[in-house]
């Protein structure tokens, strides 16, 4: 994949000296080896720190709304997930098209730092990743390590529906084939399928572990509001008080408002400190969408969309009442 | 108190007659969690984690914490504090955690004694356990700590094959060696082994750097534009600050039921919020995320020397494997040694 950070790099630079944009967000090697972090190139020798490979876990198009207030054109490094959050962003009028540069990556699946931290070397370098059949061979200067992909990839990786940007101004490299998609709601039909008692006491312990650091909702792109509910000191619709009733109303309450605009890139399930599934919550109020309302995934359409606002006569819901 | 020595297959009748007679704080797996936890028993512990996602700073400056109840009924105000906490035994922190409770203790036991603090610590017995198989995020040796060696904790147990070795570091140590003399015996050339532990543990450390300079360097950096580029990645959430061993900010809030009473809690805050320094009158001399980065790093690794005279970065790892994007204080360590101060 080594060709493909290069040719990352080679736009970024194009970009940068033709001055077509003010900055690229992308990613670098990160602290591990097993990480790459998110990073901001400001001119084409900045650009020559970027890489693409399957440690680039991060969504980096949140941080556009860092500079939605500003004058400023910026390209974005977006795999087939991430894209929805561009569609999403504009709809919610919180991006313009043309401020943006959407660099396209296709994507066949992140490595789980966690799983694979165990498996590589910490003090080997990464030189490359080579695919060969199921697996994915990490090419190190102390070693190859071949992983099955089912094993070692994120999870929301083998329920992808969007291997390739859906939209993008710029690809790096051809379209990809992911790994055939397991079945995307197999988590939430096992907590459907629990009794309310139980599941309630599913979701106590989660939430009990929570130590409300706010990553979930910061590394957010549909939470995109100026002013979190949950930082209004007045009123204060959420006490600071760490508790059961206090985290599930952030819980709760979160996942409602990211209703019809989570686009279901699972970074809140990745980064949760306490691991925390966070992600089967919005996976739940993504099944329902579908299945009652006949709503796809949030951020799959360029047209304007707004799956919850929105009001249709063909509505498959009927109105009994 | 000479040396001791504990068999491992003793450790779990050991915690469980503690249990009945002091409160155990213990590490647990809460799903793949590692925390410390209240328990009544040594059921569950885990002795085979490298360290817990939380600190155990949780059990002397709690998350939530009722400093007292109050009542205003019949234009009086009775204050009640909240009932005392029993004797603890902390078991199973690490060296780098002890390190961190040293920390914490010239903050919250300086000319203002923090009595909610200073009770706990009282009544807490500390056995740590020395690390044998460090993380690849793990530092402390950088910072000038010690995976097997804890000055400041009661015990030190190291593990030398069937048997602990029990380091006896204090009274409360000793007293706890004697309460419990039955599972204790005495050292017969486990010292020499722990050496060789020592010695092993040393060589598996991937982070080796110092602090030497850090401080000197960061004294002139406040306006350096190194923190504006740093800043750029970090998300504002508190993840760094809450895992974090050594991180004491906290806010005070009242909950009043019904008018007349209530009680006041101090609560976990975070530099890294936006609302963190946030005035009543809408001003913020931290407006944006370049500040309070800065702010964060420079208490951790300048600050906290200019007040305290150590550092507040013990080297446990926890914010370098945590953070969301991997914004890594190992790498700001390195960072201020190489950027050009001048700029």
């Amino acid at each position: 994949m080594r060709g493909l950070s290069e040719q990352l790099r080679n736009t970024a630079k194009e970009l940068l000296r033709e001055k077509k944009v003010d900055f690229v967000i992308g990613y670098a090697p990160g602290s591990v080896n097993v990480k790459t972090t998110p990073y901001f190139a400001f001119t084409p020798e900045e650009a020559e720190n970027l890489v693409w490979n399957p440690l680039c876990a991060n969504i980096l198009v949140t941080y556009l709304l860092d500079y939605r207030y500003d004058d400023v054109k910026v390209a974005v490094a977006v795999k087939g997930c991430d894209a929805r959050a561009i569609n999403r962003l504009i709809h919610d009028r919180q991006l313009k098209r043309d401020k943006v540069v959407v660099i396209g990556l296709p994507c066949r699946g992140i490595l789980d730092a966690d799983k694979i931290a165990a498996k590589i070397d910490p003090r080997a370098t990464i030189t490359d990743f080579e695919y060969a059949g199921d697996n994915i061979v990490v090419k190190t200067d102390k070693g190859d390590v071949s992983l099955n992909r089912k094993e070692y990839l994120l999870n929301k990786c083998l329920v992808c529906e969007d291997h390739n940007p859906i939209v993008a101004d710029i690809v790096i490299g051809e379209p990809v084939q992911g790994i055939a998609a397991e079945d995307n709601f197999a988590e939430v039909k096992q907590l459907e399928a629990l009794s309310p008692a139980e599941r309630d006491a599913y979701w106590e312990k989660q939430f009990n572990r929570c130590i409300r650091c706010y990553a979930c909702r910061n590394i957010c792109p549909a939470c995109n509001c100026k002013e979190c509910c949950f930082d209004q000191a007045e009123p204060q619709w959420l006490g600071k008080a760490n508790n059961s009733a206090e985290n599930h109303v952030f819980h709760l309450t979160r996942a409602m408002h990211v209703a019809g605009r989570c686009i279901d890139c699972g970074e809140c399930d990745r980064i949760c400190p306490m691991d925390i599934p966070l992600r089967k919550l919005n996976k739940k109020i993504l099944k329902d969408m579908k299945e009652l309302f006949g709503i796809d995934t949030p951020g799959k359409k360029t047209e304007d969309d707004n799956p919850i606002g929105s009001y249709r006569l063909d509505d498959p819901d009927e109105f009994n009442y | 108190m000479a040396n001791k020595t504990l068999k491992k297959d003793q450790v779990v009748s050991l915690l469980n007659k503690v249990a009945a007679t002091y409160q155990l704080i213990a590490p647990v797996a809460d799903d793949s969690v590692v925390m410390f936890k209240p328990l009544s028993s040594a059921e569950g512990v885990v002795f085979d984690y490298v360290n817990s996602v939380l600190p155990p700073k949780d059990y002397f400056f709690p998350q939530t914490e009722q400093m007292f109840k109050f009542s205003t009924r019949n234009n009086q105000i009775v204050i009640n504090p909240p009932d005392p906490v029993k004797e603890r035994v902390l078991f199973g922190i690490r060296p780098c955690d002890v390190q961190s409770i040293i920390a914490m203790d010239k903050v919250f036991d300086r000319e203002y004694k923090d009595t909610y603090y200073l009770d706990k610590r009282a009544k807490t017995t500390i056995i740590a356990v020395s690390c044998t198989e460090p993380l690849p995020t793990c530092f402390c040796t950088s910072v000038g700590g010690s995976p097997t060696s804890a000055p400041g904790a009661d015990l030190l147990l190291t593990d030398v094959g069937d048997v602990y070795l029990v380091e006896v570091l204090s009274e409360k140590g000793e007293a706890f060696v004697q309460k419990f003399s039955e599972f204790f015996g005495n050292e017969n050339g486990e010292g020499a082994k722990k050496a060789e532990v020592e010695k092993a543990v040393a060589a598996k450390f991937v982070r080796t750097t110092s602090l030497e300079g850090v401080k000197a360097k960061l004294d002139n950096m406040f306006e350096h534009p190194y923190w504006e580029r740093l800043a750029r990645k970090c998300l504002g959430c508190a993840c760094c600050t809450y895992v974090c061993p050594t991180c004491h900010c906290f806010d005070i809030c009242d909950f009043n039921s019904n008018g007349f009473e209530g009680e006041r809690f101090r609560c976990w805050d975070s530099c890294m919020f936006a609302d963190y320094t946030r005035m009543a009158g809408g001003h913020n001399p931290r407006p944006t995320k370049k500040e309070r980065v800065r702010n964060r790093f420079l208490h951790k690794l300048k600050y906290s020397w200019d007040r305290y005279g150590l550092g507040h970065c013990v080297g446990c790892g926890r914010c370098s494997r945590e953070c969301p994007v991997n914004l890594d204080i190992y790498t700001v360590i390195s960072d201020v040694k190489e950027v050009d101060a001048n700029v």
